[in-house]
């Protein structure tokens, strides 16, 4: 039996291999997901290693888990130099100093930042000859204010080369620098980094004398622990020892979790492309079966059991997953590299070096690719199984056509009960989403379920104008598509899921957007906005955008972590007179020009929620400052030009963040009325040019570039969804290549009474449009559908506007008719090359 | 990109002609405007294989086929009576030797015009698995005058399917058609485009006596009221005693040539050929 089994997989060899191909694209995601995250886990844990080396002990703030040393916007509490004393003196301690580190950006040989305004931080250190964890490659440290030494693979970005003088902006200031050495990092993950001597470092980074950390080396024969206990005997409450051990594993943590979306994401297009993939397959071996019933009715015939047709077709679906999770396997591999690729364009990281292997990426990818297509063929084998012996003696063993009303009733039942949930869930105040998710489910389900039943008016009305005008070319190929209603439906239920996420994902993409576009063009009212992209805006640019002549007011925006009770948020500090000029902030109650040293502004939904009230006081950690009592002044609504729950006061945030950690994340201008502003464009230019990364936009540019970004993140999104399209174009072509078979006797007599190969081509073509662009009418509307309910869930999320992107619908159908204009071409090539003679002999 | 070229206008008119009645042009009319001879091999051979494996299907034969007659092709199996069927037909590519059809020389002729050709002037019947499932009777018969593009001969069409009786099936799809009456739909698809030579391979191989009876009697009356010239293969002797004429091939050779045949004088010739192949192997 084992023998047939493989015997047919041979005879029917290109069917089998293009379902290989479609459980090879799900699969090589699963495979792709795994190797990724096992190459990052390698090589994080080789890069930390190396980039922690000499480092035993770290002595940080009590509770300030930070990361490998990369900066991440928060203001962690920090630490008086003065602790050096303390620590040298522990006994085991051999080397004992405070990590002085900050932003330090530095010009390429073109003059602009290196590494841009996005993307990896520009990090500051101080030299230090003794440092293990750097390696002087060439020229020496620097020694004073006017000299740098520069990591490699800056320097190279930067085209610049030990000898060269070129500028930098350490700790808000820009400097004319030389660079006099070279050196090697352990690990940057993508960021740029400039050494000064300790003395400029200590000026740069540690202004009011705190640090975030010491690094301590143990003496020779004494363990972290021993050293960790150690320190941690001398410390102050507010300060924490932990072993280098326990740095390396919070980094790796910390890092992980922060690319884990990446995982995350793949692994759901796994899914989607595996879920798409199943439908391929149970129809290929529907269709395999049903062209075989004679066989199989003959091996009934001559004595194989049900058991044993079943085995012998399931066999077979074994052989196609088994061959198709080997071929995804190397596809993951080419995945995983370019998903390593992708992680260094976007993110700047080079992490995931070499593509790891391991046992569990194997089983797992086999196990998954084998088991799917082995269910999804269960059912068509099952029916294989029921294949009457006496069917080998019929003339005419054609596919029976069960009625479709069950399936109608029952589809349209569950659509009508998903879109109730869906509606009731998501079309209230307080979105309910386990029963929006439920609903959602439904209806997918639903759809695929009735889609039969939809399939003869919609390719009716599809191939409307190829019958009107292309005569009876157009009607064969309809009545080809609506032969089985079924089987056009499942073929295209694949497209119909891709095109259906898509659709969703566009619905709610131009929605944020408008939402967002929408809002920061009416809720800010300024006439400039100064940005550096993911960094903070240099201190001295907001102190001298202030003082510009023209300029009525210049809101500094910073931001520091606050807790008050059980509430947490990142509250933004801002000044009352340049907030109220800037922002048109809607106030419910209250007042914004109550905003002083220890009031502050909260949101309505935050103040709901926590059941607060102007005048309620609470009782607050504020950067530093603990126990610090700030009273609600007023309530203000959110919006998404300004998104936080609480705004404090800029005197409060000065006496809560040390004078080296404030940063501005932006600065917004208003003009003074009556002033040139093409001339105040040209000053607030040049402040903000030697800081090499702060950009001037106004509030049109600004409003733009929000759109932008918000464009940009959701492309990777398409692009893994196509992957979902190219599979569904698999399965068009898999279908049509069986159908061709299926009709070759029917073919070869058309081909006989005169039908050219050009007519025999279009009458195919036509049939896989019609199909395609079926799939995708369903997807769309279904997509829209989720969409739109999706929007009304995240009203209260601030997605306010309602948009669709009608390019994007018109291009999805129109792009599914050339789909299917493309899925047409090897199955019309097999078709017009039948010959006529053998094509009118063959049998059944 | 569906536009279809009517028939080349410089080729002779199919028959009957175009100028004469269409209702009922007698056979003795169309022999005097066409020519006497509808289609001819000069020659032909037909090879398949190379080699210790090859077979010689058609050997050197050379025959006319007259305009107006029912001609019947006979031989045992593998005598090469289909090949030579197949290659007038333009199915089939002969290995050496000339065809020409209806005046039209298909040597040298590409894939598109060898379609033309079987589209404009020739008709089919084969044995079995005559017509499009998906298609009624109705649409099946004006397929090959659907596919041309051309303008259905409305009364045309009416004659032949009231000298068929299928009108009342018209509506159905053949799943839904008898045997008979599905060849018989055959027959009219094969008769609406006036071709000038109809091909039926075996026309009568899947049907019971009394519908190949209603088939054969009506290639007949094809021939005799409406001048159609038809070939058909066959091998049986009751099927070929219709025909004004019979060939018999053996060995890919014509080794006989019986005119007004009756089922008694083509088994009467049979019999001969066996022994003469028995003789022939032995």
């Amino acid at each position: 039996m084992l023998r047939l089994t493989l015997t047919s997989a041979r005879g029917h060899v290109v069917r089998f291999l293009l379902t290989a191909f479609s459980v090879m694209l799900g699969v090589s995601f699963v495979a792709g997901t795994f190797v990724l995250s096992d190459s990052i886990d390698v090589t994080l844990k080789g890069l930390l290693s190396n980039s922690l080396k000499g480092v035993d002990v770290t002595v940080r703030a009590a509770g300030s888990g930070t990361g490998a040393g990369i900066s991440s916007g928060g203001t962690p509490a920090t630490l008086p130099l003065t602790l050096q004393q303390t620590l040298t003196a522990v006994p085991g301690a051999a080397r004992v100093v405070p990590d002085y580190q900050g932003s330090a950006l530095i010009a390429g040989k073109d003059g602009t930042a290196v590494g841009g305004s996005g993307g990896a931080p520009g990090l500051g250190f101080a030299f230090r000859s003794d440092s293990p964890a750097f390696t002087l490659v060439a020229g020496r440290g620097p020694t004073g204010p006017g000299e740098v030494a520069v990591e490699k693979a800056t320097l190279e970005k930067a085209k610049l080369a030990v000898g060269d003088t070129t500028q930098v902006v350490i700790g808000d200031r820009t400097r004319t620098v030389q660079i006099t050495g070279e050196v090697t990092f352990g690990s940057l993950f993508g960021a740029t980094a400039v050494l000064v001597d300790e003395g400029t470092a200590r000026t740069a980074f540690a202004p009011n004398d705190t640090v975030p950390s010491f690094s301590i080396t143990a003496a020779p024969g004494i363990t972290q622990a021993a050293l960790r206990d150690a320190v941690t005997a001398v410390l102050p409450a507010t300060a924490e020892a932990v072993t280098g051990a326990t740095m390396q594993d919070e980094s790796a943590a910390t890092l992980k979790t922060g690319l884990g979306f990446f995982t995350t994401f793949l692994l759901v297009f796994a899914g989607v492309a595996l879920f798409v993939g199943s439908f391929i397959i149970v129809n290929t071996f529907s269709m395999l079966v049903a062209q075989r019933t004679r066989e199989l009715a003959l091996l009934r015939a001559v004595g194989a059991s049900r058991a044993q047709v079943l085995r012998m077709v399931l066999g077979e679906a074994a052989v196609v997953g088994l061959v198709g999770s080997g071929l995804g396997l190397g596809l993951g591999l080419l995945i995983a590299a370019g998903a390593q690729a992708a992680i260094r364009g976007f993110l700047g990281a080079d992490i995931g070096t070499g593509l790891p292997v391991h046992t569990a990426t194997v089983v797992w990818s086999l196990l998954v690719g084998t088991l799917v297509t082995v269910a999804a063929a269960a059912i068509p084998a099952r029916r294989a199984s029921r294949t009457a012996p006496m069917a080998a003696l019929r003339a005419d063993a054609s596919n029976t056509t069960k009625g479709l009303r069950l399936r109608g009733t029952l589809g349209a039942a569950m659509l009508a009960t998903g879109t109730g949930l869906l509606l009731s869930g998501l079309w209230r105040d307080d979105p309910q989403w386990m029963f929006a998710a439920v609903g959602a489910v439904l209806t997918v389900l639903g759809m695929l379920v009735a889609a039969p039943v939809a399939a003869r008016p919609v390719v009716r009305v599809i191939t409307w104008p190829f019958e009107r005008f292309g005569g009876v070319i157009g009607r064969l190929a309809r009545e080809s598509a609506l032969r089985v209603p079924r089987r056009t439906a499942s073929t295209a239920s694949a497209l119909m899921i891709g095109l259906a996420l898509i659709a969703a994902i566009s619905v709610l993409a131009a929605s944020v957007k408008a939402s967002v576009v929408g809002t920061v063009a009416r809720d800010i009212t300024a006439d400039y906005v100064l940005t550096a992209g993911a960094a903070s805006v240099p201190q001295p640019v907001g102190v001298a955008v202030a003082t510009l002549p023209g300029v009525r007011s210049a809101a500094r925006i910073g931001h520091v972590g606050l807790t008050a009770g059980a509430f947490t948020t990142d509250a933004v500090a801002a000044d009352a007179t340049s907030l109220a000029q800037n922002f048109a902030l809607q106030i419910s109650s209250g007042r914004l020009d109550a905003l002083g040293r220890d009031t502050a502004l909260v949101d309505e939904l935050t103040a709901t929620a926590q059941g607060w009230t102007v005048g309620t006081v609470l009782d607050t950690t504020v950067g530093s400052l603990k126990q610090q009592p700030v009273t609600v002044a007023g309530i203000f609504q959110a919006s998404q030009a300004f998104s936080t729950h609480l705004i404090i006061s800029r005197e409060l945030y000065q006496d809560a963040v040390p004078t080296g950690q404030q940063s501005d994340d932006a600065v917004y201008v208003k003009a003074a009325p009556g002033t040139d502003l093409t001339a105040l464009r040209g000053a607030l230019v040049t402040v903000a040019k030697p800081y090499l990364v702060v950009s001037v936009q106004d509030r049109q540019e600004f409003t733009d570039a929000t759109g932008t970004s918000v464009d940009t993140r959701l492309n990777l999104l398409y692009v893994l969804l196509l992957f979902s399209v190219i599979v569904a174009i698999l399965g068009i072509v898999n279908t049509l290549a069986l159908s061709v078979v299926e009709r070759t006797r029917e073919i070869g007599l058309l081909r006989a009474v005169g039908l050219r190969r050009r007519q025999l081509s279009e009458m195919i073509t036509i049939e896989a449009i019609a199909t395609a662009v079926f799939g995708a009418v369903l997807g769309t509307v279904l997509g829209l559908g989720l969409g739109v309910a999706l929007q009304h869930g995240l009203i209260s999320q601030g997605v306010d506007t309602l948009a669709v992107s009608w390019p994007m619908v018109t291009t999805m159908i129109i792009a599914s008719g050339v789909v299917g204009v493309l899925a047409a071409v090897l199955p019309s090539l097999r078709a017009v090359r039948l010959d006529i003679l053998t094509a009118i002999a063959t049998d059944g | 990109m569906l536009g279809r070229t009517q028939p080349a206008p410089t080729t002779p008119p199919p028959n009957p002609p175009a100028a004469g009645s269409a209702a009922a042009p007698s056979a003795v009319a169309a022999e005097v405007v066409a020519p006497v001879v509808v289609a001819q091999a000069i020659g032909l051979s037909k090879v398949y294989g190379t080699g210790p494996a090859m077979v010689t299907a058609l050997d050197d034969v050379t025959v006319s086929f007259a305009r107006g007659e029912l001609t019947a092709i006979m031989g045992p199996s593998g005598s090469g009576k289909s090949t030579l069927m197949h290659c007038m037909a333009a199915l089939d590519v002969p290995t050496s030797g000339r065809v020409v059809v209806d005046g039209v020389d298909l040597g040298g002729l590409k894939d598109r015009a060898l379609t033309q050709l079987r589209r404009d002037r020739l008709g089919f019947v084969f044995q079995a698995y005559n017509l499009v499932p998906t298609l009624t009777a109705r649409e099946n018969i004006t397929l090959p005058v659907d596919i041309a593009g051309a303008r259905l001969d409305v009364a045309w069409f009416d004659t032949v399917v009231d000298t068929l009786g299928i009108r009342d099936r018209l509506g159905h799809r053949p799943n839904e058609l008898s045997g008979g009456q599905q060849q018989r739909v055959a027959c009219a698809r094969a008769l609406v485009s006036r071709p000038a030579l109809i091909f039926a391979d075996e026309p009568t191989g899947n049907l019971d006596s009394r519908a190949s009876a209603e088939i054969l009697r009506f290639l007949r009356r094809s021939v005799d009221e409406f001048g159609q010239s038809i070939v058909m293969v066959t091998h049986d002797p009751t099927a070929a005693a219709y025909a004004d004429r019979v060939l018999f091939l053996v060995d890919g050779r014509i080794v006989g040539d019986l005119a007004d045949p009756t089922a008694a004088t083509v088994l009467d010739r049979m019999a001969g050929l066996e022994q003469a192949g028995r003789v022939g192997q032995a």
